[in-house]
């Protein structure tokens, strides 16, 4: 029996946060409507605290795994719950909680149905927590299940837009990608010969010959790849994203989608590194793929969440492309823009959000000087769009770039082609931009209301978010490359 | 003679000779219901008392260990759930009741029977005596519209798997001169690439396949599960099957390592039984058909375990048997609940359940994703030790396979699970009033279903324990 723990279970601590969270909404009757959004908001906000501390609290001298919490679980199978941070998963775990705590807050207005809304958000929340901080691969399966099964009742009872469709379209995709996790993941189990599903263990004993590892990184990239949106499993994307309501979009395109990227990392590639090796081409183009074709759908529709649904498939196209670099700054960058888009998208659904509330409408012909109408509204849909282009001075720009600088040196063409296509979805986002927000305002919405100073607050977090690191992206930078040196160097 | 080790079995003869003398009296549901509930409560805490026990009765043919014990735990286990739901009985004639209890008694008897034997004769002997009650229950049905017709069918194609495994008995009978379960352990392993002896056995396992509803002895459970009253559809789904599973382990593990020809036969039923289950089950709008063709998937894995031949395989299928127990167990707990005059539950109609019943809808919902292995639930890491055990084995293509019916079942799982929560009413239905044992009921199978997701390592080593006594 090996049992480990920390001076204090942080981690753990994180994780019952959203339990409690999770039983306190369960038991409260649902009429008091109120009540249940206080309460999901405090334990919400204890998640965000906690994972600003741990964030903080990080040795980045001493890097590696920290805050170890390690109890034997299963001892037959060698199965235990192992949990630990690195510099990958704490920018991960950051990232849950702001959009998290944001979400909440956003969906302050909901009415329908709200005990039972929250209930799933927390439940989901907590698979996604768990699957950044586990490091055993029996939980980091059963995690990333326990994130994806709510999103079913989510998208069909709160969503909009053929949200029926695009749930069971969404569940069964994703579920078609643990279909192949499972078994890759009992696959590398059982070939290591050692019975143990510690990640550490597997990662650092060499059990795999390279038969084995193509095989199995190959599995694990389809699989968590469907859920990071790469082409072309990404068809399951924009329609569940426009489908879902606000809160829900802004949780799955800001963290779950991570979730399928972060799988990549931490599963596939860490314990399959040969494997990466092999398919790495194929991951460049794939992801290649992914933006151009994410840049050129996207020019073609009409409808706001449909554009962010696609802008989105381009850029986990760029998380795709600077993990199939293998080189430490294409690693790091691609870390930093699963963090950077996390922001950005939440704050993107987050005004479409507010707009589509007010306006009822997601069609890009019918709205128009918004800025006049909902200054704030749209300047927060501005600034998520300028994050989204890339510009200077704001988070993506970050990760864009140093993905961009180390993607041209090992795959000249598939990095041209990119940046090409990113730039014509530059414009076109600034087109989509002068056309809702800028020009003369549409008369039948002149009456609405602007974003109330309450309702501003998950928004300017955001924003905030985005302004500091993109000022200050060492914050980030540094944090990512303690992970990345201790993996590439060993 | 060792008497006490039939404790569990005397408890419930006693339960058969009660019922067969109140069903002479005058019909008096409520007695029945209470007295029901009494004896099978009796029967769970002798069985859970009588688990450490082990022993040999009748000259060697009846065995009591571990493996028989945990086997009659879970059964009499189903048989107070099932006793448990017929408070309202709705489904039987008020004249029949204390005939259903009898033959409900008397079937659980048998399969206690079926578990501890280890001499193929006693294993038909038993075996019959469970099918035949089963048989009879199915046609207690009030309406005897559905009674009748599925009952013959089941009853026929019942007969005919007996008559296909007797004649497997026979040939391995002809062929090793032994049907005692030691001796055939003894003799089976080296003859295990003659043809007659597979043939024997496979015609053998044919019988126990249709207690399974393994493909191709499937065609009567969607009738079946359909025309009987829904708490003997419930019994049959839930608590046969873990009956069905004691005895192939016991045969199955008689190759011991040298059943290749054999696993050849099974993987092709295994493979064929889920894809036939899950696909047929999209198209059913009959609850109970649906149930009957997740059944019949559900064998598929179980079957997936059993080919394995290696005690982990074999633990794993007794853990995913109990695992099934509790899950199905569930959905008919909803059923009966929404279908509160016995009638059959068409999926459309749990419409508005979340707002009727929450705490039903609830325990549905978990059951669905237990059944469609979806973490954190007993399903799912009933289907991981099977997966670990396959990969083990190296069957590699199979569970890719089994994983691509999962996703298959998940869709319509999804689809009842939309009916509950999602779909409107057509007409405004008022809420229904669940008895505060019933919803005490909810919330035990409800921590069931997620603890043993989340914690399975008790129960994983008791059953893993009980396996190692197999040969």
């Amino acid at each position: 029996m090996i049992t480990q723990l920390a001076q204090f279970p942080w981690l753990t601590s994180l994780l019952l946060c959203c339990a409690l969270g999770l039983l306190t909404i369960l038991f409260i009757p649902g009429r008091h409507a109120k009540a249940i959004k206080v309460v999901s908001a405090v334990f919400s906000g204890l998640t965000l605290v906690i994972s600003i501390y741990l964030y903080a609290a990080y040795d980045q001298q001493a890097a590696g795994y920290q805050f170890v919490e390690r109890v034997s679980w299963i001892p037959s199978l060698g199965i235990s719950y192992f949990n630990a941070v690195d510099g990958y998963s704490l920018p991960m775990l950051l990232l849950t909680g702001i959009v998290f705590f944001t979400a909440v807050l956003t969906m302050w207005e909901l009415e329908l149905r709200v005990k039972e809304f929250m209930a799933l958000v927390f439940l989901l929340v907590t698979g996604v927590f768990g699957l950044f901080m586990s490091l055993d691969l029996f939980f980091i399966f059963v995690w990333f299940d326990v994130s994806l099964f709510p999103m079913y009742l989510l998208i069909a009872i709160w969503g909009s837009t053929r949200k029926e469709y695009g749930a069971m379209k969404l569940t069964l995709y994703l579920l078609a990608g643990s279909a192949l996790i499972l078994p890759a993941i009992v696959y590398l189990v059982v070939q290591s010969g050692a019975m143990t599903f510690d990640l550490l263990v597997l990662m650092n004993g060499e059990y795999f010959s390279p038969k084995v590892q193509r095989l199995a990184f190959l599995l694990l990239y389809i699989g968590f790849g469907i859920l990071a949106g790469v082409f072309p499993f990404h068809t399951w994307s924009p329609v569940g994203h426009v489908a879902a309501p606000t809160a829900v979009s802004m949780i799955h395109a800001g963290v779950l989608m991570k979730i399928g990227a972060f799988g990549i990392l931490r599963v596939g590639m860490f314990l399959c590194p040969e494997g990466w090796h092999y398919w790495a081409p194929l991951m460049a183009v794939l992801a290649t793929c992914g933006i151009v074709y994410g840049v050129l759908v996207g020019l073609s529709q009409t409808d706001l969440k449909y554009v962010i649904g696609y802008s989105s498939v381009s850029h986990m196209g760029i998380v795709g492309l600077g993990l199939s670099t293998m080189t430490i700054d294409g690693i790091n960058g691609a870390v930093f823009q699963m963090f950077a888009h996390g922001i950005m998208t939440a704050l993107f659904f987050s005004s479409v959000g507010y707009i589509y509330d007010r306006t009822h409408t997601k069609a890009i012909a019918e709205l128009g000087g918004l800025s006049r109408i909902m200054p704030r509204a749209a300047s927060f849909f501005i600034l998520a769009a300028l994050t989204g282009i890339g510009v200077p001075c704001l988070a993506s720009f970050w990760g864009e770039v140093v993905v961009f600088m180390s993607c041209v040196r090992v795959y000249p063409v598939a990095g041209a082609l990119a940046i090409g296509a990113l730039a014509v979805g530059a414009l076109f986002m600034l087109r989509v931009v002068q056309k809702t927000c800028y020009g003369p305002p549409v008369e039948k919405f002149s009456h609405l209301t602007d974003v109330s100073t309450r309702m501003a607050i998950p928004r300017v977090i955001l924003a905030s978010v985005i302004v500091l690191f993109g000022l200050f992206p060492g914050l980030l930078f540094d944090m990512i490359d303690t992970a990345t040196r201790t993996f590439l160097a060993g | 003679m060792n008497w006490t080790l039939l404790t569990p079995e005397m408890i419930l003869l006693l339960t058969a000779a009660l019922y067969l003398v109140l069903a002479c009296f005058k019909p008096d549901a409520q007695r029945d219901y209470h007295l029901g509930v009494a004896m099978a409560a009796a029967t769970v805490a002798v069985s859970l008392i009588s688990v450490p026990m082990s022993g040999s009765l009748f000259n060697h043919v009846y065995r009591v260990d571990l493996y028989s014990q945990v086997f009659k735990t879970m059964l009499s286990l189903g048989f107070f759930l099932v006793v448990f739901l017929c408070e309202d009985f709705k489904g039987v004639a008020p004249e029949h009741h204390a005939e259903s209890y009898f033959l409900l008694a008397v079937c659980t008897l048998a399969m206690m029977l079926m578990a501890s034997s280890v001499h193929l004769v006693v294993l038909v002997m038993a075996l019959e005596l469970s099918s035949y009650s089963l048989y009879l229950l199915v046609f207690l049905r009030r309406d005897h519209r559905w009674g009748m017709g599925s009952g013959l069918r089941y009853f026929l194609v019942g007969v005919s798997a007996s008559a296909i495994m007797l004649f497997g008995l026979s040939l391995i009978y002809a062929t090793t001169g032994a049907l005692h379960i030691d001796q055939l352990a003894e003799r089976l392993p080296d003859m295990m690439q003659h043809p007659m002896v597979v043939c024997g056995l496979l015609l053998t396992l044919a019988g126990f396949f249709f207690k399974l509803a393994v493909f191709p002895f499937h065609i009567w459970a969607p009738d079946a599960y359909q025309g009987a009253p829904n708490t003997a559809a419930a019994f049959i789904a839930a608590v046969s099957k873990v009956a069905a599973i004691a005895i192939l382990l016991r045969v199955v593990s008689l190759a011991q390592g040298n059943g290749d020809l054999l696993a050849r036969g099974l993987v092709v039923m295994a493979v064929i039984s889920m894809t036939v289950g899950n696909l047929a089950a999209i198209a059913q709008r009959d609850f109970k058909r649906l149930m009957a063709f997740s059944s019949i998937a559900h064998a598929g894995y179980l079957l997936l375990a059993m080919l394995c031949m290696t005690p982990d395989g074999y633990a794993a299928a007794m853990f995913y048997g109990a695992a099934l127990l509790v899950m199905k167990f569930t959905c008919f707990l909803v059923m009966i609940c929404v279908a509160d005059d016995g009638r059959n539950l068409q999926i459309n109609e749990l419409a508005g359940l979340h707002q009727r019943a929450p705490l039903l809808a609830a325990a549905l919902m978990m059951a669905l994703f237990g059944l469609a292995g979806i973490p954190p639930t007993i399903g799912f890491s009933g289907k991981l030790f099977i997966f670990v055990a396959a990969m083990q084995k190296g069957y590699l293509a199979l569970v890719l396979i089994a994983m691509a019916n999962v996703v298959i079942s998940l869709y319509y799982y999804l689809l009842v699970l939309k009916a509950a929560y999602l779909d409107k009413p057509v007409q405004q239905l008022p809420a229904i009033i669940t008895p505060a044992g019933t919803r005490l009921m909810s919330v035990v199978l409800i921590s069931l279903i997620v603890g043993l997701g989340f914690y399975p390592t008790a129960l994983f080593e008791l059953v893993q324990a009980a396996v190692l006594l197999l040969p």
